[in-house]
């Protein structure tokens, strides 16, 4: 197994461990980092898979995933402003089917 | 040998973010998220893409942390519970979606990896036309020559990001939150005076550095607010209520010198955001860097402007 081959899985898995953290968790802090944690996965995905110019890596994707990067932390803070603010409003950070005006339970 | 590295790194990372996720207490998460980034800028150094590690180093670990880290403070100022919330949507559907999800993602990644690399990628492009740009980072040359209309978008989201984080942020108060208990002990005026003018040296060579090698704006705007960040938990800089001209000129110099020198060319007949020369290419670096410096800066103290403290 080559190092490609290791970090594709590696997002894979990151991937997988993202979304069960954002079903799961109930903190939307903690379904900010799962989030997080699901966009690092594919820039890994998106840098590890490639091909190679010259034996240098390829500029392009290296581009995007910066972009992808600043992108990334500009929607983290204003997800956090939004749950600093939720909090304020209703004492809680979390959001629940309770909170809906209308409950099918 | 590098194998072996590369599994140590991958085993922490994904130690790390299970435990970002299901750590028992919120500031614990937040703790191994930060350490997650650092693990994550490890990760572009082995791939061999260092302007990535630096920027997850400088934007993905050290400013998110400290825009993490505050937004817990205030949460805790409102109710001191939920540090110890559990993950407790216990649902059956999560384990068997996120399996599938993570095939799916394996299954793509390995299938890319086995397919013939084409011709004429568009990275071969860039190392084909990178001389003419008087630039030797093909990442710059992509981001500014090749690319520019991302780059504005990209400095838009941020400017978006910060004027919508601004309207949900209740202004009325000053915040407290921000600011250590004792700011004033001798050992801070001492620490601040070696660490502000090292940052901004690093920053302005982050910035100049770009075009030959590692670096650029959002690595360098990311330190300096990362400086900003210490002057504003020291005390020395404070939030404010007022707008000011001055540091409103600052949030919009990038965004505004990128447009006005992307539209320059369209009176010579040549495209949008068609560079000029390299000194257009830093000239945009510099004004980027400082309004990137000052957008992070205010994400991180939620305020209208900033100033500097009066005692």
């Amino acid at each position: 197994m080559d190092s490609a081959t290791l970090y594709v899985l590696a997002a894979a898995v990151l991937f997988g461990l993202g979304l069960d953290g954002l079903i799961v968790c109930e903190h939307l802090m903690r379904k900010l980092f799962a989030l997080n944690i699901m966009g690092s996965a594919i820039f890994i995905l998106l840098v590890a898979t490639s091909a190679p110019i010259n034996d240098k890596p390829d500029p392009v994707p290296q581009a995007l995933v910066l972009t992808g990067i600043v992108v990334a932390v500009s929607a983290t803070a204003f997800g956090l402003a939004l749950i600093v603010r939720l909090c304020r409003e209703s004492g809680k950070a979390t959001l629940s089917v309770d909170d809906e005006p209308e409950n099918d339970d | 040998m590098g194998l072996m590295l590369d599994i140590v790194i991958v085993a922490s990372l994904i130690g790390l973010s299970f435990q970002s996720l299901y750590a028992r207490s919120l500031f614990r998460c937040i703790l191994h998220f930060v350490v997650f980034g650092l693990a994550m800028s490890l990760v572009w150094a082995r791939l061999n893409t260092p302007d990535l590690a630096m920027a997850e180093a400088a934007i993905g670990a050290g400013v998110t942390g400290a825009l993490t880290m505050v937004a817990f403070r205030r949460l805790m100022a409102i109710s001191p519970a939920q540090n110890q919330s559990r993950p407790s949507n216990r649902s059956r559907l999560a384990l068997p979606i996120a399996l599938g999800a993570g095939g799916l993602v394996a299954l793509l990644g390995l299938a890319v990896l086995e397919a013939e690399p084409v011709a004429g990628l568009a990275g071969m492009a860039v190392m084909e036309a990178l001389p003419s740009t008087g630039l030797q980072n093909p990442v710059t040359a992509v981001l500014l020559s090749f690319r520019g209309y991302d780059t504005l978008l990209e400095i838009s989201v941020l400017l978006a990001a910060l004027l919508a984080s601004q309207a949900v942020t209740q202004l009325d108060d000053p915040d407290p939150s921000i600011l250590t208990e004792q700011p004033d002990t001798p050992l801070v005026g001492a620490l601040l005076a070696m660490i502000v003018p090292l940052s901004v040296l690093v920053s302005v060579h982050l910035l100049k550095a770009g075009s030959l090698g590692t670096g650029g704006a959002f690595q360098a705007g990311a330190v300096m607010a990362g400086c900003g960040v210490i002057l504003a938990l020291s005390g020395r800089l404070t939030s404010s209520a007022q707008p000011s001209l001055l540091i409103n000129l600052g949030l919009s110099i990038g965004i505004l010198s990128f447009i006005g020198i992307g539209l320059v060319p369209l009176l010579y007949g040549q495209p949008l955001l068609a560079l000029p020369d390299v000194w257009a290419v830093y000239l945009l670096e510099s004004t980027m860097m400082i309004s990137i410096a000052l957008i992070l800066l205010l994400l991180f103290t939620g305020s209208i402007s900033i100033r500097r403290s009066d005692g």
